[in-house]
């Protein structure tokens, strides 16, 4: 029989970086397909191609046995294909039934909220809110029943294949176990499913196959019942490993200069407790929605915390704002450059000193030749093309524009440097450059933590890792222990104890 | 009983509004015997005729999460084309032409800010110059004025205590709004675009359609507002009518919308609009100076915007004890597996 | 990827290549092609009489845009409330002098007043409040003010007075108000470019998320910026009074360009000058050099014999024309991404 859905061949490349490098991609009617691989293996490249954001690709791409080419998401949709994103799309203050029916073919143009509730009533019923209220408001309802709202928005436009990019990431137990009861329902009623996601239990409760992805490249699906956990594992990380990572420093352990204790961010379960040492890069590992980035953003002062403390030369605080953390040495780098790692619009040289105009100014009087200096020689230490240093920031490459965004941190003097995906976004030419500054960096006596999902990234460059799960704090590995297996156990199964959620689903 | 504490809970806004009107309304009530009459009552809702307009077409911008600032001009053009043409052609044709070209104006305008993804605050404050100098051109730098009086006439009528053709008109045009807004998916797309446009953009709503329709909208209400201002008074000044902006401005954030957007309703505008015209008719009875109603007006909205920082400080704060509160609630069972898998080790 | 030699600082000319998009030449070369139509057309146009009539005419609005300019640039839109933070402050000023107190008390008084009721506006504003709802009522209340507290009447001061060498005096053949213009624009040029105020202007103007995350908050830069506004107007309040040595709160609402509202011509004067209404890009010279352009289109048509009409025509389609070729440029260059 031929598959529904049936993709071959398909290449992606965004300049010289080869996202998706001949893939093969099916899945058939009522099937929960499940598509894994670590970050930048080219999930979402691919995602993003099969539900019509992307048609820069070549290969084939049939749908039914006809070959088909989307120029944009409503076309696709148009054919039947659906997908939920990782940030939701709903109007907060609308209610339900008003967020089911807002855009697409099936939207009555006069409709009172109570029809427009009726209506929704069947779609509510197929996710598993038949008890939710359609006239509540959207944001009075938990985000796993907002995820369920979102399914349901999609499933009012009759799709063929639904698409589930990581819907549980930001769930809790209960709720993820409602929406894999519901993945299972809809594919028993014969919608096909892509399911992406990074949990390992997750992935072997409810997908019939499993495509793995690799390196821009596909593995044959295989019925995930031939599968275990070890194996799935051993198909993700087999890539060869170029040797991008510098060699390990000397670290002496013995007097932390940065310590946090019980440090409870907002939104994560419990509080953390980590120390690092002047000279070594810590490692904090752990998926989207582990809280390992929301450490990092509390310790630089740009998000807010329900208590604990930092000790850092010998002194307790714990920072309200950047301001305060810049000022006695600490900087910290978000995962999102252009929201506020970035001033696009601005050229680089003003980039690159901006944390820093106090040292280039004498009477509130801007050096211009200092700071020039200055940033010409940070530049360099990153190796930004400082031939372009007057140009806007927002001309630079992707790995360019990272670089700055880390780069001017050096203006500071940090004694400690955060950094949240140092390499997201990044082509593997300045990813090298950024590991090798982060070690240089080290090897001058700054102490460095960043926070990263990408587990080759975390096993090659830090010094001890601390990981993360669930917004709780799992584990801690010491530098001879450290192997990409042992990360990504302790990020994906920390409890080797996989519940029998498929019970607890019924 | 529970039913009135619920609707109050549920709609703090429009309650805040009503309570306000109440107040305003029964102070000049009180201090003057005049106030609470039917022939005040006509001259509230003459007032509302025009104000009103200004008020829902304001309302409807800032529920999209834009403002119009060019109203004012726009009423003005109005006005001055209603004015030039009703002697040659007639109150209807005129009227007709008038509205037709402050709706087509501002359905250009809904076109380019979308267009251009620029802020409608931006775009408007040309067309507000812009207009002006169309409208001086049209009125040839005059004042323009009717010669047959009839019409003015025919519009103040009083009907039914309170009402005129006027006034009647806009009611009708709230209503039409009205249930433009709630009952339609256009009128849901605006509330959309204004409350969370980013996610609106995700689930596929395009932005040009609703833009345009708001700016119509705003640009008809304008555009009849300044018509039967020029009618009634039989004379338009194509400088005239920018005092609209602030009154309109007051009375939709009386009414209840949010600066954010996505917030508010018409009859929020309507309560918004009367409170307004409550304090202006009243001062008027109390021989206050016109420009003190402006200072009032101003002490209205600056009172009105730090309340609603303030509460966006509160709801900020809410949110995360929300946050939090939801993390308390589910952490048990993760956290009894990581102590249960700690035991075992 | 190689990382080549230091380059020294630029030259001058290097920095306006570097300053100055093909968009502002764009506007000079429309200024020049005006300017030439204008010499040709109008035989009194190129007197030196009406050049300095020109320069004169675009002072007041000049400088209060230059104010506004720093609001604008960092990233907080633009004041309402100008004409009436004028109103206000001439109404102070005139009635400071005319009891008699002298230009110095009446200047600071008037001052102090500007700046409380900008940095009042300036505190809400950073607080979160919407720039334009915030000005719109505090237009209302400063307006409000000016009128109770003149009874919403002239107020005179009598000739000689101390201010009479800011309305009327002149230095070296040039009205002191040009003169007056002309050293705020190079100040405030200078603050923006040399000063780490005037880098922190931009950098919060360009992204105010990343400005925080650097050590920069609008909280502080919306209560300057507003006081700078506040102050220029009130500037501009206390020029025009000594000119006319009077004072009334319709002066800007009636007297005052064309329109009959210096609030928009202030405002159009920034974006005619090309400013970014979003804010990170700009400067105050490009303001000043909006506010000569707008007053030389102006006086061309005046010395055409056009009415107000066409030349409030004028001035809307400029400001329309600036912002469509502005958002064209913006999304042109983002797109290259």
């Amino acid at each position: 029989m031929t598959p529904l859905l049936k993709l071959s061949s398909i290449k992606r490349s965004f300049g010289a970086i080869h996202a998706l490098n001949g893939v093969n991609f099916e899945i058939n009617i009522g099937e929960i397909m499940g598509l894994v691989g670590e970050n930048g293996a080219g999930k979402s490249t691919l995602v993003k191609i099969i539900s019509g954001f992307d048609d820069g690709y070549t290969g084939s791409f049939a749908l039914n046995g006809a070959e088909v080419r989307f120029a944009n998401p409503s076309r696709a949709e148009r054919s039947g294909i659906a997908i939920a994103q990782q940030e939701l799309s709903l109007i907060p203050s609308m209610s339900v039934a008003e967020n089911i029916f807002i855009s697409g073919d099936s939207v009555p143009t006069i409709a009172t909220r109570r029809a427009l509730a009726l209506k929704a009533a069947p779609f509510l019923e197929e996710v598993g809110l038949d008890n939710v209220d359609a006239l509540m408001a959207v944001n009075r309802l938990s985000v796993g029943e907002q995820q369920l709202v979102e399914v349901a928005r999609l499933l009012a436009q009759e799709p063929q294949i639904l698409i589930l990019d990581e819907p549980t990431a930001a769930l809790g137990e209960s709720d993820s176990i409602r929406i894999l009861g519901m993945v299972k329902r809809l594919a028993k009623r014969g919608k096909s499913i892509i399911y992406v996601s990074h949990r390992m239990d997750e992935i072997f409760q409810i997908c019939d196959r499993i495509t793995v992805l690799r390196d821009g490249e596909s593995q044959a699906p295989q019925p995930a019942a031939k599968l275990n956990v070890a194996s799935l594992v051993e198909l993700m990380l087999g890539r060869e490993l170029v040797n991008m990572f510098p060699a390990h420093g000397d670290v002496t352990r013995d007097k932390p200069l940065l310590a946090v204790r019980d440090l409870w961010p907002d939104g994560t379960l419990e509080p953390f407790n980590f120390a690092v040492y002047p000279g070594e890069i810590l490692g904090l590992a752990g998926q989207l929605g582990s809280g390992s980035g929301d450490a990092l953003a509390v310790i630089g002062g740009a998000k807010s915390c329900r208590g604990g403390e930092i000790s850092y030369e010998g002194d307790v605080f714990l920072p309200a704002s950047p301001t305060e953390a810049i000022a006695r040495g600490i900087a910290y780098c978000s995962d999102d450059r252009k929201v506020d790692g970035l001033f696009l619009g601005r050229p680089i040289l003003e980039n690159m000193t901006s944390p820093a105009l106090k040292s280039f100014s004498r009477y509130g009087i801007l050096e211009h030749q200092k700071e020039r200096e200055q940033a010409f020689a940070n530049g360099k230490k990153f190796t930004v093309d400082v031939s372009r240093m007057d140009a806007e920031a927002g001309v630079l490459s992707g790995g360019n524009q990272q670089k700055v965004a880390l780069g001017k941190w050096l203006a500071i003097n940090p004694k400690v440097l955060l950094v949240n995906e140092p390499t997201r976004g990044v082509d593997v030419g300045a990813r090298a450059e950024i590991y090798q500054k982060l070690r240089d960096l080290a090897n001058e006596g700054t102490a460095v933590i960043f926070a990263s999902t990408d587990i080759q990234e975390v096993a090659g460059l830090a010094d001890r890792v601390v990981s993360f799960y669930r917004g709780m704090q799992v584990g801690e590995i010491a530098q001879e222990q450290i192997t990409a297996a042992s990360i990504l156990q302790q990020i994906t199964h920390p409890f080797d104890d996989v519940p029998q959620m498929a019970e607890m689903a019924k | 009983m529970d039913k009135i504490k619920n609707w109050v809970v549920e709609n703090h806004d429009l309650a805040f509004a009503i309570l306000l009107a109440i107040c305003v309304y029964g102070y000049f009530a009180l201090t003057n015997e005049y106030f609470a009459t039917h022939r005040t009552g006509f001259a509230i809702m003459e007032r509302f005729a025009v104000l009103g307009l200004v008020g829902l077409a304001l309302t409807l911008c800032i529920i999209a999460g834009e403002i119009d600032l060019s109203i004012g001009s726009n009423a003005a053009l109005a006005a001055v084309v209603v004015v030039r043409f009703t002697d040659s052609l007639g109150a209807f044709p005129a009227l007709f032409i008038a509205v037709s070209i402050s709706t087509l104006i501002g359905a250009i305008q809904g076109y380019f800010i979308a267009y251009l993804r620029v802020r409608a605050i931006v775009l408007t404050v040309g067309t507000l110059m812009l207009l002006r100098g169309v409208a001086l051109f049209a009125a040839e730098e005059k004042t323009v004025m009717l010669t047959d009086f009839r019409v003015p006439d025919f519009i103040s009528t009083k009907m039914l205590w309170y009402f005129s053709p006027a006034s009647l008109l806009v009611i009708a045009m709230f209503v039409v709004v009205g249930l433009f807004m709630s009952y339609t998916r256009y009128g849901r797309e605006i509330y959309a675009i204004g409350g969370a446009r980013k996610e609106a953009v995700a689930a596929g709503i395009d932005l040009k359609r609703p833009m345009i329709i708001v700016f119509a909208i705003s640009g008809l209400c304008a555009g009849l507002g300044g018509c039967i201002i020029g009618l009634r008074s039989g004379t338009a000044q194509a400088l005239g009518l920018q005092y609209v902006l602030l009154a309109g401005t007051v009375a939709a954030f009386i009414g209840g919308v949010s600066i954010l957007g996505g917030k508010g309703g018409v009859i929020g505008a309507a309560i918004g609009t009367l409170t307004v015209n409550f304090l202006n008719t009243g001062l008027v009875f109390n021989v206050t100076p016109a420009f003190m109603v402006q200072l009032y007006l101003g002490v209205l909205l600056m009172i009105v915007i730090m309340f609603q920082t303030g509460s966006r400080i509160f709801d900020d704060y809410q949110r995360r004890q929300q946050i939090l509160f939801d993390v308390d609630a589910r952490k048990a069972p993760l956290l009894a597996r990581k102590a249960e898998s700690l035991k075992r080790q | 990827m190689s990382a080549p030699i230091t380059q020294p600082t630029p030259n001058w000319l290097e920095r306006m290549v570097r300053d100055y998009s093909a968009f502002v030449v764009a506007l000079v070369a429309a200024f020049m092609v005006i300017f030439f139509i204008g010499m040709a057309t109008a035989p009194n146009f190129l007197t030196l009489f009406n050049l300095k009539t020109i320069i004169r005419d675009a002072a007041l609005v000049g400088i209060m845009a230059i104010g506004l300019t720093f609001v604008t640039l960092s990233g907080n839109f633009f004041l309402l409330s100008l004409k009436e933070t004028a109103a206000l402050s001439i109404v102070a000023f005139a009635t400071s002098m005319s009891a008699g107190y002298g230009f110095e008390i009446s200047f600071l008084f008037t001052m102090v007043i500007a700046l409380i009721s900008g940095m009042s506006q300036g505190v809400l504003i950073g607080l979160g409040g919407n720039p334009i709802v915030v000005t719109l009522g505090a237009a209302g209340l400063l307006f409000g003010l000016g009128s109770y507290w003149s009874d919403n009447l002239v107020i005179s001061f009598r000739r000689p007075h101390g201010a009479e060498w800011l309305g009327t005096g002149s230095f070296l053949g040039l009205p002191n108000i040009t003169v007056a213009f002309i050293l705020i624009a190079i100040a405030a040029e200078m603050t923006l470019r040399y000063t780490t105020f005037g880098r922190q202007v931009y950098l919060i103007g360009a992204n105010r998320a990343a400005g925080k995350a650097t050590g920069h908050e609008n909280f502080g830069m919306a209560i300057k910026t507003c006081a700078i506004a506040s102050v220029c107007a009130a500037f501009v309040a206390i020029a025009f009074s000594a000119q006319v040595s009077s004072a009334h709160v319709n002066y800007f609402s009636s007297e005052f360009g064309s329109s009959g509202d210096m609030t928009i011509m202030v405002i159009a004067t920034v974006m005619v000058g090309g400013n970014s209404i979003m804010g990170g890009y700009g400067s105050t010279l490009r303001s000043s050099f909006g506010a000569v352009f707008i007053s030389t289109v102006d006086n061309m048509m005046v010395l055409h014999g056009f009415n107000s009409g066409p030349r409030v025509l004028a001035v809307g389609l400029m400001i329309v024309f600036s912002i469509m070729v502005f958002a064209l440029v913006r999304r042109g260059s983002r797109s290259q991404e």
